[in-house]
């Protein structure tokens, strides 16, 4: 049989392979389309509202029953029991059924009208942060609410004017403003950063599988023949097709999140789309740069793994990079996603002009450059295949 | 009869010993069994170990210029979680500040409002955040709201004085004292909130990707791979068994890395009882084991384990509740959720580790992991019977 050699044969024969096998259709449409509802649909709702929590009424007056009144009034809070004890109520948020509580202790009343100082205590379950932050804001915005009052009942019965105190009681105002996401939707949030970070990791899974079927299988020498001996034309023409294909998936995910979906989007499409498709590359390009340290199926693979799910905390979505330790937050920047996450925050939420995020899109550059310099070493194995299980 | 139940015996300890030498010479394997649980949950602990983010820098716009203005900034400033990094004389000064990563937050003060709060009104002040990371926001939060407290109760008790007198007597010091306790994570601390879960997410695909690899090996050419990797006793169930047997035997000790002394190291919450969270977890382990087998019937070829499932991490990640509550996901990612054994694990796990919860008190998850490994035993035994074994025993003629 006639060798066909060129980059459109190589290109032809790398879509072949995908086409055939289903792993690489899940690899390459499947998880990734799956992800990106997941996700989204996940925190569709924005904030959870309705925290189920628990009230613990030891006084038993016509104030307690008032806390209690507006406690229930609230959205985010769902008042699921209400129990005599502190031990009751542990027990209860041990079993999970509730996330906090709010406990009115014994005299309550009395003791408040009387000036003996009684103290509201609230408790809320940290182990779980999004729905422990909202109660505990909610809890807190009651327990002040109570404050003020009881501060103007007392006022009132010293003779004074309610009416006319009632800014007094709260002097000073600040009012928090989210730029961007004014409703704190958690989606936005989250699902700007996991999705694409998701993306990232089977773009480095799939280059680095790809090419590691052709050392394992030993048709790597093939390929080389086809490309005339040269490796960078039988890489670019491999994983061109890939390239393409990727580039679909990430103008799908672009208009998913911020069409279909409606996140924010101040800045320009046009530089979103830009990020997105030199994103595709630097991930393609870092991988590459894995699997020519590592020429090892297996290997490259755990080391594209490993890092592809570290990612998702290194690259700092949750965390600040800042706040971490400085020898482990320093590794967030040889990641392609941080960039991605980098560019997003400034033109897609912030809408801040492209000049402030020239240095994300200069360490793409820097990405895709970075697998010339072990290109040797792939031609090295791919000349001579060797699989080492 | 007798003679046939030692047989099966024989062959059952066969297919035990035989597997610990397939799992010793398959590198990706081990890699599995111990790289995964002993060096990534320390790296991933490392990151986090920080645990709370202080001093994130903001600028101030204060056009007030007043001592009250002065004294509202610097009392944000002494909050752990802000760090005043100057002024701006505008607002585009500050959003420039932004831009520019300088800074994540603007204080800005207006105009007469000294002047208002000295007339008995509110005085309004706004605070713009960034929010790329919902951790800052939260951290703004709490110190502008600490600060308009302690600032508000101050200016109240005198004003109240000042127009009352005899309110004095009874508005002296803090009226109603508000106290708020943190359970389960005492600290609030990030690495505390997230890391006892992951550990039982590590735990879990450990085993997965570990059996699937195995599965794989099994089917591939033992020319390539180097060994004969077949290991079956003539009965499907008790080769299951012994194979299940030996990776759990290899499992122990990391897993009392795992939940023992990752969180002595990284001090996360260990309020639960060792012993019982072994008990707790068991059935997981056991259920990760069927579900494993069960996954064989897809694997191919062992490296594919990483194309197919490592994305699932992600997946179980938000399935188990820890990020998004489980009481509020919509129902078809609920549903899925309840087959993963991850779920139940986890959630029962940090129950009993951070809030120290009983066996007794994680009863509807521990019995929910014990349904879950029946159904995966017998959904992989099906899959081994019908699937993997045809399989295994057509390619050996085609290579023999």
């Amino acid at each position: 049989m006639k060798l066909e050699k060129g980059i459109f044969a190589i290109a032809v024969r790398s879509l072949i392979q995908i086409v055939r096998r289903p792993i690489y259709w899940f690899g390459f449409f499947g998880i990734p389309l799956f992800m990106f509802l997941f996700i989204t649909s996940m925190m569709e709702s924005g904030l959870p509202h309705h925290i189920p929590a628990a009230m613990v009424d030891r006084d038993g007056t016509s104030l307690s029953r008032e806390v209690t009144q507006s406690l229930s009034a609230l959205q985010t809070v769902d008042i699921k029991q209400t129990l005599n004890s502190f031990t009751d109520a542990r027990e209860s948020l041990q079993k999970g059924e509730i996330y906090g509580f709010f406990l009115i202790p014994e005299n309550f009343q009395a003791d408040l009208l009387a000036g003996r100082e009684p103290v509201i205590t609230f408790y809320t379950n940290m182990t779980y942060f999004v729905p422990g932050s909202i109660l505990f804001k909610s809890f807190k915005t009651i327990a002040v609410y109570t404050k003020a009052g009881v501060a103007m009942k007392i006022a009132n019965s010293a003779g004074a004017d309610a009416e006319a105190l009632a800014p007094m009681l709260q002097p000073v105002n600040i009012q928090s403003r989210g730029i961007g996401n004014p409703t704190l939707n958690y989606g936005i949030y989250l699902s700007n950063s996991f999705v694409p970070c998701l993306l990232q990791l089977m773009i480095m899974l799939m280059t680095v599988f790809s090419l590691g079927q052709e050392i394992k299988y030993g048709t790597s020498a093939r390929l080389l023949k086809m490309a005339d001996g040269s490796i960078v034309k039988a890489i670019f023409a491999k994983l061109a097709p890939q390239t393409l294909i990727w580039w679909i998936i990430a103008g799908f995910m672009l208009a998913w999140l911020y069409k279909f979906n409606g996140y924010t989007m101040q800045g320009s499409w046009w530089v979103m789309a830009l990020s997105e498709m030199m994103f595709v590359l630097a991930a393609q390009g870092f991988a590459l740069f894995i699997f020519g340290v590592l020429p090892n199926l297996r290997l490259s693979l755990s080391v594209c793994s490993l890092l592809g799910i570290l990612s998702f905390s290194l690259a700092a979505f949750s965390f600040p990079v800042q706040s971490m330790y400085g020898a482990i937050g320093i590794f967030s920047y040889i990641l392609p996603i941080r960039y991605n996450f980098l560019i997003y925050a400034d033109q897609a939420l912030n809408g801040i002009g492209i000049y402030y995020s020239r240095v994300w899109f200069a360490a793409y550059v820097a990405f895709i450059m970075a697998p010339f310099a072990m290109l040797w070493k792939i031609k090295k194995y791919m000349k001579d295949p060797v699989y080492a299980p | 009869m007798l003679k046939k139940i030692s047989q099966g015996f024989r062959n059952f300890f066969l297919v035990y010993c035989r597997e610990f030498k397939l799992v010793f010479h398959d590198q990706g394997i081990i890699l599995f069994f111990f790289f995964l649980p002993l060096a990534y949950p320390v790296i991933y602990s490392l990151i986090y170990n920080p645990e709370l983010v202080k001093e994130v820098e903001i600028v101030v716009i204060d056009s007030d210029r007043t001592s009250l203005s002065r004294k509202l900034t610097r009392m944000l400033d002494a909050c752990d979680e802000v760090r005043v990094i100057g002024y701006a004389s505008d607002l585009p000064e500050a959003r420039r500040a932004l831009n520019e990563h300088k800074a994540y937050g603007i204080l800005q003060i207006p105009e007469g409002f000294a002047k208002k709060i000295g007339r008995g009104e509110t005085g309004n002040t706004v605070f713009y955040s960034d929010m790329a990371l919902l951790i800052r926001y939260r951290g703004f939060l709490m110190a502008t709201t600490n600060v308009m407290q302690e600032i508000g109760s101050e200016l109240m008790t005198q004003d109240i004085n000042n127009t009352v007198p005899l309110a004095s007597t009874v508005v002296s010091g803090d009226l109603l004292p508000i106290n708020d306790i943190s359970m389960g994570n005492i600290r609030s601390g990030f690495d505390s909130f997230i890391m006892p879960g992951v550990l039982i997410l590590i735990l879990h695909q450990c085993i997965i990707l570990a059996v699937g690899m195995a599965g794989g090996a099994k089917r591939e050419n033992p020319r390539l791979v180097g060994y004969d990797p077949v290991n079956i006793a003539p009965s499907v169930l008790s080769s299951m068994v012994a194979q299940a047997l030996c990776y759990i035997t290899i499992i122990a000790v990391p897993i009392i890395f795992l939940i023992h002394y990752v969180p002595l190291m990284f001090r996360f919450p260990m309020a639960g009882d060792f012993l019982q969270e072994i008990a707790f977890l068991t059935p997981m382990v056991i259920a990760a084991c069927g579900l494993g087998y069960a996954y064989q019937a897809t694997v191919q070829e062992r490296e594919e384990v990483f194309v197919s499932w490592v994305f699932t991490s992600v997946m179980l990640l938000f399935l188990s509740g820890l990020i998004w509550p489980r009481y509020a996901m919509p129902e078809p990612w609920k549903a899925l959720s309840a087959i993963f054994p991850s779920t139940w694990g986890v959630e029962g796990f940090i129950k009993m580790n951070a809030n120290g919860s009983s066996l007794s008190q994680v009863r509807s998850e521990y019995i929910n992991l014990w349904i879950l490994a029946g159904v995966w035993w017998t959904i992989g035994w099906a899959v081994r019977k019908w699937i993997v074994r045809p399989q295994i025993f057509g390619r050996k003629k085609k290579f023999v």
